[in-house]
């Protein structure tokens, strides 16, 4: 018998029990998806006054930069945020899931949510996919209980922490956290901190780039900066590349006359029909 | 002088106590056996004449190749034993074209040379490499050729030792021969001057008398390349040759017309 | 990911585990050339990178074979360092056995060749090779990983390769415009348009990146130039 709880013991080497029927079904026109990984860094911090997200704004296809300034800090409800790395659409789907759930949650109960219940919603549902919902999020908020910052891995484990980096550059943004962080900063010395770990992993990570997003949030505000600051200035460039008239070739032209058209107005207007 | 060189004219490898190798010595003597092959170069271009000993009248003269060409741009004369010259002349081939494959250029006539000598010195003992030749070519060679120095003619003997010249002969023939070709030649001689001299020469110099059938000649011109001569050019050759030879005057003093 | 590894020492054994063993790496950067009648310019950026990770930011990719020939090249940096030894070797050799230096064409046919002695083990390299001709006009020579070589006259290479060229086509071929004057490339118009490309490609290519270092071939000397581009 096999559960989560004691797994069976896996075979020495590789498994390739199904690469005959991957092959079968590849033959008959299924084709396998490609597993697609964003690079990002993401970040966040409890300071003196509550929690600051960080996060850069590249998102990649394979070596190509897809777009240039996304948002990954996303919201989740008036007093929690969270920014998400790992496959785009699974971020941007589960925290807006997850936003609508607290937002039910809220008109239940009448109460501000807390943060740890959005942890709870979202490691439930990652854990019921298994790990094929590729989001890894980094969770923070201020409820009545004081600022919280969670970490939440896409198999669904979370961790509670101070301070936190996911994603691929959360190694070059952990480097800078481990060194500089300290209990009870200042909203400045918060906000710097953040900027510079996001930094490191957008200069120091591939998968990371572009601009730097910042969100605070304290008890009872929040401010969300977007593009806090251009890490990088754009190239400028030399030459002019725009096409005088008459560059691109026109193949064929065809005028098509368009017939006169009359508009009345009706003075009587009808009721909606509300019955 | 037998007696002091029999110690020592044996081995390929071995050097006597004068320091000579005797049996590439006696290779270049071998070499003064062979038929004579005059080479000169010009501005215009580069003359190969050779004399082909037709020892019978059985024989067939055109099965008789002592002038090759070794790519468009190198040509070679050969004395000496022609066995021999096969080999070397496959190995220049071998190397132009190996030269043109990685290049995409003509090689030099000084680097086909060269490559030639490396083979020509490979006698002695066999090494990782191969077995080696068990002595020296017994041959003589002109490599007559244009490279982006222009018209070029070569000379190398049995010891691998190549020399530029603007004019040499080769064979049994070959110091009276030269000596005339030192007279004859001048820098601002002409292509057909120097046919016309090679041929001059080679008929004074050859026991046979002269005739298109046993001679070769070739050219090696910047827009023609390696050009072989047909009976009927070598013939118009010869033709001229009794022309101008008086207004010529070659000192031809103890040879034989 | 946290992820909880048991390792299981009751139960293991000595089973064969398949293992498999990549000689390549892809170190990235980009090569871009534009040849001109009496020059030709390439430049090449100088990041180094290894998956998500830049190894250095200040690599130089171009190679000076001779005076008037310059390899660019991108793609398995170890690979890289080994062709170009050998190639250096080479030109020496030849230097040497023919008092001459060889020229660009002949260096051109050699690289091909050389590529394709290791047909079935190739160096995984995106090589360009610039020079002039024996006529001192500029060439460009583009090669794939097993010597198939090609003469042109622009080329972008590496991992941007495939964002730049067309631009290329566009702005130095003129491609698909009408009314366009046909005149020969100027040495300025190559140079700003080989940086602009590669302020381009640093946009939207993660390999390629920091700065980028030009080479310019003319017959009297090779210049050599830097411009910084951005570095996330």
């Amino acid at each position: 018998m096999s559960s989560v709880l004691c797994p069976e013991i896996p075979a020495p080497g590789f498994s390739f029990e199904n690469c005959r029927r991957n092959a079968m079904l590849e033959k008959k026109g299924l084709s396998i998806p490609k597993a697609q990984k964003t690079g990002t860094t993401i970040v966040g911090i409890i300071y003196a006054d509550g929690v600051i997200l960080g996060a850069d704004t590249r998102a990649t296809e394979d070596t190509t930069v897809a777009d240039k300034n996304c948002e990954k800090i996303h919201y989740l409800a008036p007093n929690m945020y969270c920014c998400g790395a790992g496959t785009a659409a699974d971020t941007e789907m589960t925290t807006q899931m997850v936003s609508s759930q607290l937002e039910l949650h809220r008109l239940n109960t009448n109460r501000v949510p807390r943060v740890a219940t959005a942890n709870q919603i979202l490691k439930q549902y990652l854990f019921r996919y298994q790990g094929h919902i590729g989001a890894a999020l980094v969770l923070g908020g201020v409820d009545s209980t004081g600022p919280h910052l969670y970490s939440i891995f896409p198999h669904g484990s979370t961790d509670k922490l101070p301070y936190t980096t996911m994603g691929s550059g959360s190694l070059a943004a952990m480097a800078v956290f481990e060194t500089r962080w300290k209990p009870n900063m200042s909203e400045a010395e918060g906000v710097k901190l953040v900027r510079d770990a996001v930094g490191y992993g957008i200069f120091n990570d591939l998968g990371s780039g572009s601009n730097i997003d910042i969100c605070i949030i304290r008890k009872g505000t929040v401010e969300y900066l977007r593009t806090y600051d251009e890490a990088n200035k754009k190239g400028e460039k030399q030459n002019s590349y725009k096409y005088p008239k008459g560059t691109t070739a026109v193949l064929t032209t065809r005028v098509i006359d368009i017939e006169e058209v009359s508009v009345r107005r009706l003075d009587r207007v009808e009721a909606m029909d509300t019955a | 002088m037998f007696l002091t060189r029999s110690e020592y004219d044996r081995g390929v490898n071995t050097f006597s106590p004068e320091g000579r190798l005797f049996q590439v010595e006696y290779a270049i003597e071998a070499i003064k056996l062979g038929s004579t092959a005059i080479g000169i170069s010009t501005n215009q271009g580069v003359v190969l004449a050779v004399e082909k000993r037709i020892t019978s009248n059985l024989m067939e003269p055109t099965t008789i190749e002592k002038i090759v060409e070794v790519d468009k741009h190198i040509g070679c004369a050969v004395s000496g034993l022609i066995a021999d010259s096969r080999t070397m002349i496959e190995r220049a081939r071998m190397e132009c074209q190996n030269h043109w494959f990685v290049y995409n250029e003509n090689m030099s006539v000084e680097s086909c040379a060269q490559a030639v000598s490396n083979l020509a010195i490979q006698f002695g003992d066999s090494d990782d490499d191969g077995a080696a030749m068990s002595r020296p070519f017994g041959v003589a060679i002109l490599f007559a050729g244009i490279d982006e120095k222009g018209p070029q003619l070569y000379h190398m003997d049995p010891s691998g030792t190549f020399v530029q010249f603007d004019a040499k002969a080769i064979g049994s023939g070959s110091e009276g021969a030269q000596q005339s070709l030192q007279e004859v030649y001048h820098r601002s001689m002409t292509l057909d001057e120097a046919t016309t001299s090679a041929l001059t020469i080679l008929k004074q110099v050859m026991e046979e008398k002269l005739n298109s059938s046993n001679v070769e000649v070739m050219t090696m011109t910047p827009d023609k390349m390696f050009q072989m001569f047909s009976k009927e050019q070598v013939e118009e050759v010869i033709q001229g040759i009794f022309h101008v030879e008086h207004p010529l005057s070659l000192n031809t003093t103890g040879q034989k017309v | 990911m946290l992820q909880q590894k048991s390792t299981y020492t009751d139960y293991r054994n000595n089973a064969a585990i398949q293992h498999q063993f990549s000689p390549y790496a892809d170190n990235g950067g980009s090569v871009v050339a534009i040849a001109g009648d009496d020059f030709v310019i390439v430049g090449a950026d100088t990041r180094l990178s290894a998956g998500f990770s830049i190894y250095t930011r200040e690599q130089n990719k171009l190679f000076r074979l001779s005076n008037t020939t310059v390899l660019g090249c991108s793609g398995c940096w170890c690979d890289t360092l080994t062709l170009t030894k050998i190639l250096k070797s080479r030109m020496q050799m030849y230097q040497q056995e023919h008092n001459k230096t060889m020229s660009t064409t002949a260096c051109a046919q050699m690289l091909s060749t050389m590529l394709y002695h290791k047909r079935f083990f190739p160096y995984y390299i995106s090589n360009v090779l610039v020079g002039l001709d024996e006529d001192g006009k500029g060439c460009v020579y583009s090669y794939d990983p097993v010597g198939h070589c090609e003469k042109r006259t622009f080329r972008a290479s590496g991992s941007a390769g495939a964002l730049l060229q067309p631009l290329l086509d566009n702005q130095i071929g003129q491609k698909n415009m009408l009314n366009v004057k046909e005149e020969p490339v100027t040495k300025e118009k190559a140079l700003s348009v080989i940086k602009d490309v590669f302020i381009s490609a640093a946009e939207r290519d993660i390999y390629t990146g920091d700065s980028i270092l030009i080479n310019i071939i003319t017959k009297d000397d090779v210049k050599v130039e830097t411009f910084q581009l951005r570095k996330d």
